[in-house]
């Protein structure tokens, strides 16, 4: 199965009007936009049998937010990039297709505020301390400076 | 057991349990003197069954990951293995693993043989730690005390190959940091026999003794595909009948030269759980006698310049717990630009949820237990009945007392 496999990833991207990448041996990247993210991803599950999501990674890359999805399939790795705009930081939630996402979508959204619909659990935190001042930009993001963050906590608790 | 009076809710608690029409919560937050790690679990009740269950978790969250864009290379490795207290090196390996693949140097084969050697000691020692708790959560001291008597063996080996005991520091990138000390060969195999005896012993026990079989038996159910479409890792995964396993699935260090086969079960409830980990005692065992039998000569590490070259790259390791997941990007400089890092409670949290709904008070401690959570024992628990709205907090002493006393009074 796995011979096949590596050309099956390739036209189902190209179906999805994106582009796999083989970055290593039996390591593949595919580059998608948001559009068409639920679809390339729901035709890996059904389709090729993926399954298993490892977990989900958020990037800072200056102007745009980087998701990337990794799935693991038996020896095969595939990581699915997409892009979001930092301005309007919203992606779709892959809940849906696969349960297990619920709390990496979370993850990302308290640590690089990037809002997913779709998720049920969009409205509470997971990481995040419950008085985390709404203002205060998301840690992770590259002008988050540990200091300030310090700083301001710190206010927040004598304040009250 | 405190009963509670009408206090405002907090607004984020609130927010999930609106569709039980509660205008009150429990006021008492998961930060107490009396916790040893903060988690917290909000049990919906009916009558003695539990309907849903609303986690809260980063309490003991650090900013590892922030701080570590802070920190140069080298020093991360040693940051990361901090993230665990149980399985410490597994994490430097990953991370390891995946900062060396941006590099152009290879591992010597030396090398990876030790770090075979001290991720299944780590694992033997993890899981044999699990099984005395396991002991300790139904009751069954006797239990608890042996299996932790037979860790120490393991802890005593860990620390005489790398003079630590719990956080080895024996990860280098590109290497380890000690050689294997001499003449240990013949006296690791033979506490590795000890070790083997020990875990088939246990198995006879958890079969046979009744205490256990009650406690666990047909409890803490999940399917096959539920627990594939959660993302369940580790052992999860293989006591419904997944073959999940990374050291199998994707062989990392010195797995592909190391003849073994993983363990899987399928009937899927904590018993099995109990017997898989017992098995998989054996097997790490074996591969152990085996890594220390085959090591091959050679030095153990290469010497590398402080900056690495810019890319991309995962890794994954299989932990005691399950795969952990770490992904690093580099722009060239002696920091990282990113670095991720995913344990395996957290892929686990979602199984563990599920299969909560429709248990008993009673075998909370057990099911919670059972999937080995990184973050210990769930000291406070709040419970709201929604037949009577009632409301109580206990203290997982009292948990454990009150899930003792229901079996023993179910037996009259």
């Amino acid at each position: 199965m796995s011979e096949i496999f590596p050309q099956q990833l390739i036209t189902l991207a190209t179906g999805a009007g994106a582009k796999a990448v083989e970055l290593r041996k039996e390591e593949f990247m595919v580059e998608v936009d948001q559009q068409n993210l639920k679809k390339l991803i729901s035709q890996l599950v059904n389709e090729l049998n993926v399954h298993h999501l490892s977990t989900i990674t958020g990037l800072d890359l200056g102007q745009n937010i980087g998701i990337i999805y990794h799935f693991s399939f038996d020896r095969e790795t595939v990581h699915v990039k997409t892009l979001v705009p930092k301005s309007n930081p919203s992606a779709i939630s892959i809940v849906e297709i696969i349960p297990g996402a619920i709390l990496y979508e979370m993850e990302i959204h308290d640590m690089l505020g990037v809002i997913f619909s779709g998720n049920p659990w969009m409205d509470r935190k997971l990481l995040l301390p419950d008085t985390w001042p709404a203002d205060l930009p998301p840690p992770l993001l590259k002008t988050s400076k540990p200091s300030e963050i310090r700083k301001r906590l710190q206010l927040e608790v004598e304040q009250k | 057991m405190t009963e509670t009076s009408t206090t405002p809710a907090r607004r984020e608690e609130s927010a999930g349990l609106m569709q039980y029409s509660v205008e009150n919560l429990v006021p008492f937050g998961p930060i107490h003197p009396a916790l040893k790690e903060p988690e917290y679990f909000k049990l919906v009740l009916e009558g003695e069954k539990i309907a849903q269950v609303i986690p809260r978790i980063g309490y003991v969250h650090r900013g590892l990951e922030k701080a570590a864009e802070m920190r140069p290379w080298v020093q991360n490795m040693y940051m990361f293995e901090r993230t665990c207290g149980i399985c410490s090196f597994v994490h430097s390996l990953c991370y390891g693993q995946a900062v060396e693949e941006l590099t152009i140097y290879q591992v010597p084969r030396r090398a990876k043989y030790i770090r075979v050697i001290i991720a299944e000691l780590e694992r033997i020692h993890s899981h044999l730690l699990w099984v005395g708790l396991m002991g300790h959560w139904a009751g069954f001291e006797t239990l608890f005390m042996w299996v932790w008597r037979d860790r120490e063996i393991i802890l005593d080996l860990v620390e005489e190959i790398s003079g630590n005991r719990v956080h080895k520091s024996m990860n280098a990138i590109c290497g380890v940091r000690r050689d294997m000390p001499e003449n240990m060969e013949s006296r690791i195999v033979e506490k590795m026999k000890f070790i083997e005896g020990r875990a088939r012993y246990y198995r006879e026990i958890i079969d046979t003794e009744q205490t256990m079989l009650e406690r666990t038996e047909k409890i803490g159910r999940i399917t096959a595909d539920t627990a594939e479409k959660l993302c369940a890792v580790g052992p999860m995964a293989r006591y419904v009948g997944l073959r999940h396993d990374v050291r199998l699935n994707d062989p990392y260090a010195a797995y592909d030269e190391i003849p073994f086969d993983i363990v899987t079960r399928k009937e899927g409830d904590v018993h099995a759980l109990l017997r898989l980990r017992l098995d998989e005692l054996v097997v790490s065992a074996n591969i152990v006698s085996y890594a220390v039998q085959h090591l091959p000569e050679g030095p153990v590490r290469v010497k590398i310049p402080p900056i690495i070259p810019a890319g991309e790259h995962a890794s994954h390791c299989e932990a005691p717990r399950g795969e952990i997941y770490y992904f690093v990007r580099s722009t060239g400089g002696r920091t990282p630009d990113r670095v991720k890092s995913r344990q395996p409670t957290m892929a686990n949290l979602p199984t563990a949820l599920e299969i909560l709904k429709g248990q008993t008070i009673a075998d909370v401690p057990m099911v919670l237990t059972a999937i080995d959570p990184c973050f210990g024992c769930m000291d406070r628990m709040a419970f709201l009945d929604t037949e009577t709205n009632r409301q109580w907090t206990w203290s997982g002493e009292e948990l454990r007392k009150y899930g003792i006393n229901y079996y023993r009074k179910r037996k009259k």
